[in-house]
């Protein structure tokens, strides 16, 4: 389910260097909700420009040697000079910038979770060309020039169901001059929950409905044209019978199912055939399904019964049961292949 | 990571606006074709940028480039391969650059060779506005930097502007402790230097007429300042070379006595100079003349550099000066050359034209010669005739024909010093005294400001140099027979009204030396300019270790980078606490402080807030035990979750509001609940503040 890193020399010596790095910075820059970026957490590098410009400064420098040239020492100074302010420059764009992890939506695997932080800023500072960004994950700018804070967006792509506990959060800058890169890696403490993802699929023949395991070979949700009722608010505006309305007969809703008995319960062993993921992706698919229609729907699977019911809380049960299914021992895992 | 994405449009136009500063004053040195190239196609990239025109497609790159850079190589082939072309080639490339400059790492590309065009200008001038224009484009292409890392509504004109200008003047006190104090190294090799333009000053041949034309000229030919008592104007003769033959109408330098520069360092004559008394130091800075030789005053030694002397005591460089020169000398006014004269310089000093066509003078030097007891009393006569005789000093003489000695001695007896020193010289040898022609400058306007002595062009001057028996080298300025005035007071004081003089100067403040404050005026530029050669362009390790050793006393080398880590890092610290300062006071918003004070005061009621425990949880166990508290504790946590937490109650004003006069009026609760039990000191309210 995980994939281990393959054991070639290089992975092993970057896998340890990775390890490193991260036991460093768990010791160093520990896990907080709240972080301001200062001395001890923001880390300061050149640049590929930087080092271009560093070539730059060493041609001239060269060239101020050889023709004897004082201006040109002049110049080849300014520029470094100007290198070396830029540190305290790029470093004071991060510098006294608050990040607060407010926490992330729940996703379907295969989504994009995304977190939301605050950035903060003091009176006095202006943190330009901000970067956000988890490892391997998009890229988010943002610059906090106005306003005492902002609300950013990060996003992550998910791959597995369970609680996704955000690795650590990058925030970067160039700015001003592109010459430096400073940086945080930042434990923000977030996370989120990932649904299984949803596989489209028809009910097997045999279903069981709750109830004492009343038979019936009605579908919920199923293409037969079971019957009209009258409209309630949350009902679905696909199932609305437009051409009753149309005719003048009031809103109407088409209804699929047999509404003697709308008490529908989802089964592990509805699936059987399919790996466990497969059917928990599968039981996902349906749970969003019965949502969004009339009936009541409850969930079985080994170790978690839940009565049906109906609403969005009840649906996030749902979900974040199929999510979390055998699933807590897994948590610290998600954060394994971070950097 | 991502390197590649698209340049802010702001930036190209400040990347065009920083190439355009930088390429400007080398703008003329350029072919026209070139030059017009070069504009076209920035012209295109603002098209481009404008949208009125696309890139250019593979075909048209490789046709521009495949058609340029022949062209350039014929262009400079007969130069050979120089710095010139060179610095054509680099042009092209990074407008060529532009063109095809779609990415950020493209837009760096051209931004860093933008730097090193700035400093190639240094290559041909090193004076102050070349040194202000080059801080210009370094801000400028700052600027560029900017603009191109800050994508935001901030990014305009002004702001990058601004900012860039805040950095470059932050980076300078840092840029002069660098300068002062990195040591300087000699050159690592050779390098090839621009291709001399047309050469200035005194040339190695003398026809009648050629010293006059530098008449015309107020340009500066040196500077030079002296340790100590500067000599006298009468004694301010600037050697330079000594021309020995004379084909009958133009002096010129042997070919055999000129050794080459590399000869004369590797087998140096022996010294046949005898000093006598005390020398005198001094340090002259000299414009570029384009020619192999600098000027001194005799008897000359030199000190220090790449400066070597001749046996005929002229001093030579190595290469062509293109740029100033700076070299220190020593002179002694007494001395005594050559009392033992070779025989080949002695026949050199002799030589007479093979088809000589002036009998008239060969004539007169024969009487005058005959009439003398001695070679001494021969020259004073010689000089007698020149000032008894009617000549004339003129910076206008009549033009000379053949013979022109003959027709200078007897016809039209008007001339500049060359006429007079080639005709002086000329009447020594036809009666077998040895004697050359030297060619220098004469004199110098001193300069109060800076202390120092300016030589212009229209001080050049030429004399003459006998050999006697016992004496060696004796010098005559015949010149001075005729006008006095010249030596003593100078050539300004005697042609200040004379047509002609300093005509080829165009406008030029000399103009104006009559002028009181004007001239001040003048004096105080130059001096401000002579300053800057002296210790900015002609800063060196010699200049270093001086400057060190006024600083830090005897052992300045030793403690020249101590003193570089030290200072940088002082600077650097300085710069770090005025950017970095400040920050502690406000480390947590002003919410999670009032709510932190209150858990302080419930604390001090007994209810203490546990560790990780978050506010909900708090809320309900303070509720729980204190049900009198329960109703505003919890609306007061429910705002304050909202506040930190909460989708719209981040930043909402209203909710702060709200959230402070709940907080306040619990806490006073809170307060007097713990004060009625006596439980807490007063003072923990007043914490908040």
């Amino acid at each position: 389910m995980f994939s281990e890193p393959t054991m070639s020399p290089v992975n092993t010596v970057s896998f340890w260097f990775s390890k490193r790095v991260q036991r460093w910075l768990a010791r160093n820059v520990p896990a907080v909700s709240t972080a301001t970026l200062h001395r001890r957490n923001i880390f300061i590098l050149p640049t590929a420009h930087g080092l271009l410009y560093v070539a730059a400064t060493t041609l001239i420098f060269i060239t101020a040697i050889n023709y004897v040239l004082s201006l040109a020492f002049g110049l080849a100074f300014l520029m470094v000079s100007l290198f070396i302010l830029c540190i305290l420059h790029t470093f004071r764009n991060l510098q006294h910038l608050t990040v607060k992890g407010i926490g992330g939506d729940s996703v379907f695997a295969g989504e994009e979770a995304s977190f939301t932080v605050l950035l903060q800023r003091q009176s006095g500072r202006m943190h330009e060309a901000l970067e956000l960004s988890f490892p391997k994950g998009l890229l988010t700018r943002a610059d906090l020039i106005e306003g005492a804070q902002l609300r950013v967006n990060v996003y992550l792509q998910t791959k597995h169901r369970g609680v996704l506990k955000a690795p650590r959060l990058l925030v970067q800058t160039r700015f001003p001059l592109g010459l430096w890169r400073a940086w945080s890696m930042l434990d923000l403490d977030m996370c989120c929950l990932v649904y299984p993802t949803p596989v489209a699929c028809s009910l097997p023949e045999a279903v069981s409905h709750s109830g004492g395991g009343k038979g019936s070979s009605t579908q919920p949700g199923g293409d037969d044209f079971h019957g009209l009722r009258n409209f309630q608010p949350g009902d679905s505006l696909k199932q609305v019978a437009w051409k009753n309305l149309a005719r003048g007969q009031g809103l109407k809703v088409k209804q699929f199912v047999d509404s003697s008995d709308d008490r529908f319960m989802l089964d592990w062993a509805m699936f059987a055939g399919f790996d466990a993921e497969g059917r928990l992706s599968r039981l996902c698919y349906w749970v969003l399904k019965l949502a969004r229609s009339d009936v009541d729907y409850g969930l079985n699977i080994p170790g978690v019964v839940i009565q049906p019911g109906r609403g969005d809380a009840h649906r996030h049960r749902l979900l974040s049961a199929l999510a979390l299914w055998q699933q807590l021992q897994h948590i610290e895992s998600a954060t394994g292949d971070a950097l | 990571m991502d390197v590649n994405y698209q340049i802010p449009r702001l930036a190209l136009l400040w990347v065009l606006a920083a190439l355009l500063l930088v390429i400007l004053p080398g703008m003329l040195r350029l072919p026209l074709w070139i030059l017009l190239l070069v504009l076209g196609c920035m012209g295109w990239r603002l098209l481009i940028f404008a949208g009125r025109a696309s890139y250019p497609g593979k075909l048209v790159k490789a046709l521009i480039v495949f058609t340029a850079l022949p062209l350039t190589v014929l262009q400079f082939r007969t130069q050979g391969v120089g710095l010139d072309a060179a610095v054509c080639l680099l042009i092209l490339g990074v407008v060529f650059k532009l063109l095809e400059m779609q990415y950020k790492r493209d837009i760096v590309i051209v931004i860093v060779l933008a730097y090193v065009l700035t400093m190639i200008g240094f290559i041909y001038s090193q004076t102050i506005p070349s040194g202000l224009h080059a801080v210009l484009a370094v801000a400028v292409i700052t600027g560029a930097l900017v603009s191109l890392n800050r994508d935001n509504a901030r990014n305009n004109f002004r702001n990058n502007a601004r900012l860039a200008a805040q950095l470059v003047l932050q980076s300078i006190p840092l840029t002069l402790a660098l300068f002062i104090l990195v040591p300087r190294i000699a050159p690592l090799w050779t390098m090839p230097l621009p291709v001399p333009s047309s050469t200035t000053g005194v040339t190695d041949e003398m026809t009648p007429g050629d010293i006059s034309s530098l008449g015309r000229s107020a340009e500066l030919a040196f500077r030079v300042s002296f340790d100590g008592e500067a000599p006298s104007h009468d004694r301010l003769y600037w050697r330079g070379l000594v021309l020995d033959f004379f084909d009958g109408r133009t002096w010129h330098r042997s070919g055999s006595t000129f050794l080459d520069y590399g000869m004369i360092r590797r087998y140096p004559s022996e010294n046949r100079g005898v000093p006598q008394g005390d020398p005198v130091a001094y340090d002259v800075i000299m414009e570029p003349t384009q020619q192999t030789w600098v000027y001194g005053m005799q008897l000359a030694e030199v000190t220090a550099g790449e400066i070597v002397q001749d046996r005929n005591y002229s001093l030579h460089t190595a290469t062509p000066i293109t740029q100033r020169l700076r070299y220190q000398l020593r002179s002694w006014s007494a001395f005594h050359t050559d009392l033992e004269l070779p025989r080949a310089l002695r026949s050199r000093a002799l030589q007479m034209p093979e088809e000589d066509s002036n009998t008239q003078s060969a004539a007169l030097a024969r009487e005058l010669r005959a009439a003398s007891a001695d070679d001494m009393d021969y020259v004073t006569r010689v000089l007698r005739h020149y000032r008894e005789q009617p000549f004339f000093y003129t910076l206008n003489p009549p033009l000379l024909g053949e013979a022109s000695i003959d027709e200078f001695l007897f016809q039209t007896r008007e001339g500049f010093c060359e006429h007079y020193a080639g005709s002086f010289v000329y009447l020594m040898r036809a009666v077998g005294i040895p004697a050359r022609v030297v060619v220098g400058y004469h004199g110098g306007e001193y300069n109060r400001f800076e202390d120092y002595t300016m030589v212009y062009q229209y001080n050049a001057h030429a004399w003459a140099e006998v050999w006697f028996e016992g004496e060696g080298w004796v010098r005559f300025d015949p010149t001075g027979a005729v006008a006095p005035e010249r030596i003593s007071q100078g050539v300004e004081a005697v042609f200040a009204n004379q047509p002609g003089f300093m005509e080829d100067s165009g406008f030029s403040m000399m103009r104006f030396r009559d002028t009181q404050w004007l001239n001040t005026l003048r004096l105080r530029l130059d001096a401000i300019d002579y300053a800057w050669n002296r210790w900015v362009v002609s800063y060196d390790q010699d200049l270093q270790l001086e400057f060190l050793e006024d600083l830090f006393g005897e052992n300045a080398r030793s403690s020249l980078l101590w003193a570089l880590g030290m200072s940088t890092a002082l600077i650097f610290s300085v710069a770090a606490f005025f950017l970095l300062r400040g920050g502690q006071r406000q480390l947590r918003d002003p919410a999670t402080r009032g709510y932190l004070a209150l858990a302080a005061d419930l604390a001090a009621m007994g209810l203490p807030r546990r560790t990780g425990e978050g506010p909900l949880d708090y809320c309900a166990r303070v509720s729980a035990e204190r049900p009198e508290l329960a109703e505003s504790m919890q609306s007061v946590t429910m705002l304050y979750v909202q506040l930190c937490y909460g989708e719209q109650g981040v930043g909402s004003e209203q909710l702060r509001q709200e959230f402070r006069m709940t907080l306040q009026t619990l806490r006073l609760r809170v307060l007097s609940r713990a004060r009625r039990a006596g439980l807490v000191a007063v003072s923990a309210f007043s914490r908040q503040r």
